[in-house]
Order: structure tokens, then sequence, then C-alpha cells
């Protein structure tokens, strides 16, 4: 089952890295169109569909890399019982929240279904169709935190740090 | 509301933060907990439809095009060739090669827009090559954590995305006006090398041999594709020829070109890169998410305005409520990343900075500078870990090194107050 869930969190990955490629060639596209009139509507949006469909598939994966910043601060510093019901605090919080949030967003893409939701903007795409990836990716951390707080019970290693250094934000 | 649920809900968040939970949840967390007990709104339909509003926007397009074109030059051999190109015209400069991470990091902070990778990028290549020429190490360290800044500071910025778009001020403009206290900070920092090795000139190891002019114009070719990078980059944005998203996409297209063109793109490094881009965009999104609801439920609850009134009532003068502003973010910093903090604090400190008649283009040059100090101040200094990832060293031993730095952060700081055309005079001219 292991590898059947790292295998979903993996494709949700690969789809947030193509996300991100497309709302590049959106963003590209854009300024052709305004430098030569090609005529394109609606890129900026899509632009913005694209990022938020690589934001929210990159959830799982993110977090069973471990990316997800958190302060560790107090976590390093108590006794080993008091870090382990820190631990388990945060995911028992984790999978609530998480899926909470996973059922409101796909709440959201039903609601902008059944209403015939539009996008105001000059695309005019029905809006639950990029939603659609923004509930996907919230089904996936959700299952992503389960799988965690499964993996604590049963001793189990959830998260896979990456190998090579990445180079980070701040 | 009273003071009282403010406190409340001040005390939960740094309770939810400090209890290890992921920083992005905490937020939304705290918003859900606020919203459900003061105020009568559909709680989850609001969060959803906040968060969606949120993440899909054009703005923010250009925060993950920017960190993606970090994480390509990041897997690139462009950093070997800035110092190659730098170290032989170092050698007439008291301090010599040290000036190679001020000035290595000022020009990687000119094509990437993150403090860590320019520490990080920059670092691999100085720290080994100091290191083997006898430079001593505390000096070594403590300015490339000082110098690893600037990647916040010099456009372009993530960090200065992040307060645009929460401060609702023209990414553009924000990034011109941290070009002139960006040369200003290098300045900074390289007088101080060289007062420090006119002071301890046995630590200074010898030069290399003298190169003839012909072999320095020969190192300098290396320096050519970054610097046409960053011309693309910033001159697209100054000329008007491209929005900051628009030129983030530039500069992806640009730092693909380059990485291919010098051999070091190939299908591994494209994904690698791509996947370290998503993740890190994924772990800002989250927060910027979180930040979003829990600013539309302290809206709800009418918090930021009792805080502004809060501050308003101490009337404090501008020099004044920017001090204590400065020790508050530092404070704060000890805890939070950079990001966290200017997305947690602008919706609440906007309106009383804009009382005070401050710029907020010029208070975005202001919390970009504090935000550099907080990065080389421990606990919680992102430049710090870069530092101990890649030496190895303790964490107080690092902070002291960078402590100097630190200083000449907060002399910066009183140079922009003192004088604001610094900052705001390129923008002027746009």
């Amino acid at each position: 089952m292991g590898s059947t869930l790292a295998r979903f969190y993996g494709a949700l990955m690969a789809g947030s890295g193509v996300a991100l490629v497309a709302a590049f060639a959106a963003v590209v596209a854009g300024m052709l169109d305004r430098w030569f009139g090609l005529g394109l509507r609606g890129l900026d949006a899509y632009a913005g569909y694209a990022i938020a469909a690589a934001l929210f598939l990159a959830l799982p994966g993110t977090l069973q890399r471990g990316e997800h910043i958190r302060v560790t601060l107090v976590l390093q510093r108590v006794p080993a019982a008091a870090r382990r019901a820190l631990e388990a605090w945060c995911l028992a919080a984790g999978v609530a929240l998480s899926a909470a949030l996973a059922w409101f967003a796909c709440r959201l893409v039903w609601v902008s279904w059944q209403t015939h939701d539009v996008s105001p903007a000059s695309d005019a795409t029905p809006l639950w169709l990029p939603q659609l990836a923004m509930a996907l990716g919230c089904v996936g951390l959700a299952v992503a935190m389960a799988d965690a707080a499964w993996s604590r019970l049963h001793g189990l290693d959830f998260e896979q740090p990456a190998g090579t250094a990445a180079a980070h934000v701040e | 509301m009273d003071i009282g649920i403010a406190a409340l809900l001040i005390v939960l968040l740094i309770a939810v933060l400090a209890s290890g939970f992921w920083i992005g949840l905490s937020l939304l967390g705290v918003a859900v907990v606020a919203m459900q007990a003061w105020t009568s709104r559909p709680v989850g339909d609001s969060m959803v439809f906040t968060i969606w509003g949120s993440t899909s926007s054009w703005t923010l397009t250009a925060l993950p095009l920017f960190l993606w074109m970090g994480e390509i030059l990041f897997r690139s051999r462009l950093t070997a060739d800035l110092f190659n190109g730098l170290a032989p015209w170092l050698n007439r400069v008291p301090g010599r090669l040290l000036h190679a991470n001020v000035i290595g990091c000022g020009i990687f902070a000119a094509v990437s827009g993150s403090s860590a990778a320019t520490c990080a990028t920059i670092g691999k290549i100085t720290l080994p090559e100091l290191k083997q020429r006898g430079y001593p190490d505390d000096i070594a360290m403590g300015s490339l954590a000082g110098a690893g800044t600037f990647g916040l500071l010099i456009p372009p910025s993530i960090i200065m995305i992040v307060y645009a778009v929460a401060t609702d001020v023209s990414i553009a403009r924000l990034f011109v006006a941290g070009v002139v206290p960006g040369l200003l900070l290098m300045g900074i920092f390289s007088a101080y090398l060289v007062i420090w090795a006119l002071r301890h000139p046995g630590q200074v190891p010898a030069a290399d041999a003298e190169m003839d002019l012909a072999g320095k114009l020969r190192a300098l070719r290396h320096l050519g594709p970054v610097v046409a990078l960053i011309a693309l980059v910033i001159g697209a944005i100054y000329s008007g020829l491209a929005t900051a998203t628009e030129s983030a996409a530039l500069g992806v297209a640009g730092s693909l070109l380059l990485s291919r063109l010098e051999g070091s793109l190939s299908w591994a490094t494209f994904k690698d890169g791509l996947g370290a881009a998503c993740r890190v965009y994924c772990m800002i999104g989250l927060i910027l998410a979180g930040a979003a609801f829990l600013t539309l439920a302290m809206g709800f609850i009418g918090l930021p305005r009792e805080v502004a009134a809060f501050i308003g009532s101490l009337r404090l003068g501008p020099f004044a409520l920017l001090m204590l502003l400065m020790v508050f973010f530092i404070v704060l910093g000890c805890f939070l990343d950079g990001i966290s903090m200017v997305v947690l604090t602008m919706a609440v400190l906007l309106p009383t900075v804009q009382a005070a008649g401050i710029d907020l283009v010029w208070f975005g040059v202001f919390v970009v500078l504090v935000v550099e100090m907080a990065q080389i101040t421990p606990p919680v200094g992102f430049n710090l870990f870069v530092l101990q990832g890649l030496t190895g060293r303790e964490l107080p031993y690092l902070a002291r090194c960078a402590l100097p730095f630190f200083g000449l952060l907060v002399l910066a700081v009183l140079m922009i107050y003192l004088f604001p055309q610094t900052v705001l005079w390129l923008p002027g001219l746009m």
C-alpha cells in the first residue's frame, strides 16, 4: 500500500511540474501576444490557474519530503515523551484540518459546477475546471496526512527527505 | 471586539506555531477557530473561496517562476564561473578574495530571488577556496552569511514579491527601489572587509601571482553570461518592456538557455530543478493561503483596526515607530522565517504605517533590510542553517561570525532613513 500511495503523491507532483511549465508557457505567450498582437485571450487567467494547480498538486509530495516548514525550536528541546505527544497532536490536527480543507475544496468545485460559475475575466472559463486541481491536491494532502499518522502509529517512516540539498527560499 | 479576544488569538497562534504544527496550516487553523467562535459566517466555504482567490492570481505568478529560475541556476556552473572571473581582479584590494563573497553574492543575488540560495551557491564555491588559501574561517563565514542576504534586497527578490502582493505595491517599482540600497550595502560590507584587513594584516594570505591585463580580461569573459541574464531580467522590468511576472518568465528562459549552452542542463537536472521549485513554491503558497484566510478572519472580527489603533494611540513619530517595528521584526525573526513574518504582519501594520506618512515602497525596502538581519540571528536564521549545512560548524559560532554584519545592516537601515532618496530616487525615474 505504501508504494501505491507514494506513486499517487508522485503522480500529483508530476502534475504540479507540468502546471508550472504551463504557467511559464502562458506568461511567455501573453508577452508574445502583446508584442506581436496575436489576438490570444485570457492568458493572464490561465497562468493564475496553472500556478494554483502547481501549488495544490505539490502539497502531498512536499509534505512527504518534509519541506513544509514548521517551528522545531520547542520540539528539539523537550524530553522525548513530550515530543511524541506534540507530534501526535500535530498529526491529529493535521488530519482533521486537511480533511476539512479537502471536503470544502470538493464542495467548491461542486457549487461552481451547479451554479455554472464562470471566470469574470476575458477567458470566461467555467471555474469548476481549474478548481478541480485544487480539490485534487487538497484530497492528496488529506490522504498524505492520514498516511503520515498511520505510519507513525505503526512505527514506519513517512518522510523521505530529499537526497540533494534544494536551494531554499529565504 | 475587545482586546481580550485579540490577546487570546495571538497566544493561540503562538502556541500552535510553537507546538511544531506546519506554519501554513497553523494560520489556517487559527483563522478557522476565530471565524467559528466570533462570526456567524460559513467558515469552510469562505476558507476555500479565499484560498482559491489568493492562489490563482496573475501577480503571484512571478513568485514560482523566479523560484524556478533560482533552482535552475543553482544546478548550473554559473557560480564557479563567477569566482574565476572575479578572483584575478581582487589581488590588489585589502582583504583580497574575501570580497569574492560580497561581489559574488551581489551578482548572484541579481539573478536569484533568495538569500539562502545565494548563500549556499556562492558559499559552495568560495568557502573551500578561501580555506585552501588560508583565509581565517570566522571572517570568511561571517561575510558569506551577511552577503548572502543580498538575495533579498537586490532584485529579483522573492520576499519583495510577497510584500508587494500583501500590500498592493507595484512589484516592478519595489524591485527597482532595491537596486541602490543593495549597492550601498555591498559598499558597506566591502568597506568593512577593507578595514578588517588593514587591522589584521597578518591574517590575510599573500596574493596570487599577478596576471597580466590580457589574462585578467580573458577571465572577465566568465562573467559574460551572468551579466547578460541580469541585464535581461532587470532591463526588461526597468524599460517597461515586460512586467515583473513576464521578466520572471524571461529569466527562466534565459537560465534554461544558459545552462543548456554550458552543458549542465540534462533531463535529470531539469526535472530535479522543476520539482524543487514546485515544492518550495508549495511551501510558501500554503503559508500565503493560510495568511490570506487569517487576514480575512481578522478583518471580520476587527483585529487589524484594534492593533493599528493601539499603535496609533502611542503617538509615535515615524522614527520611533520604525525603531519599534525593527525591534519587533528582529524578535519575530527569532522564531519565524521572513516570508511568514511579512504575510502575518502586513495587513495589521499597514494602516499604521500609512498613517505615519511612510512611503510604502520605502517601507518595503526597510522591511527587507530588517528581514535580512533576521536571516543571520539565531535561533531561526536561514543563512545560518545553510552555513551549518555547508561547514558543519555549530550555530552559536556562526552567529558570532555574522554579528559584525548584523551591525552593518543596522547601519544601512539608519542610512536609508536619513537619506530616503537612496530608495526612492530610481523608482521615481520610472
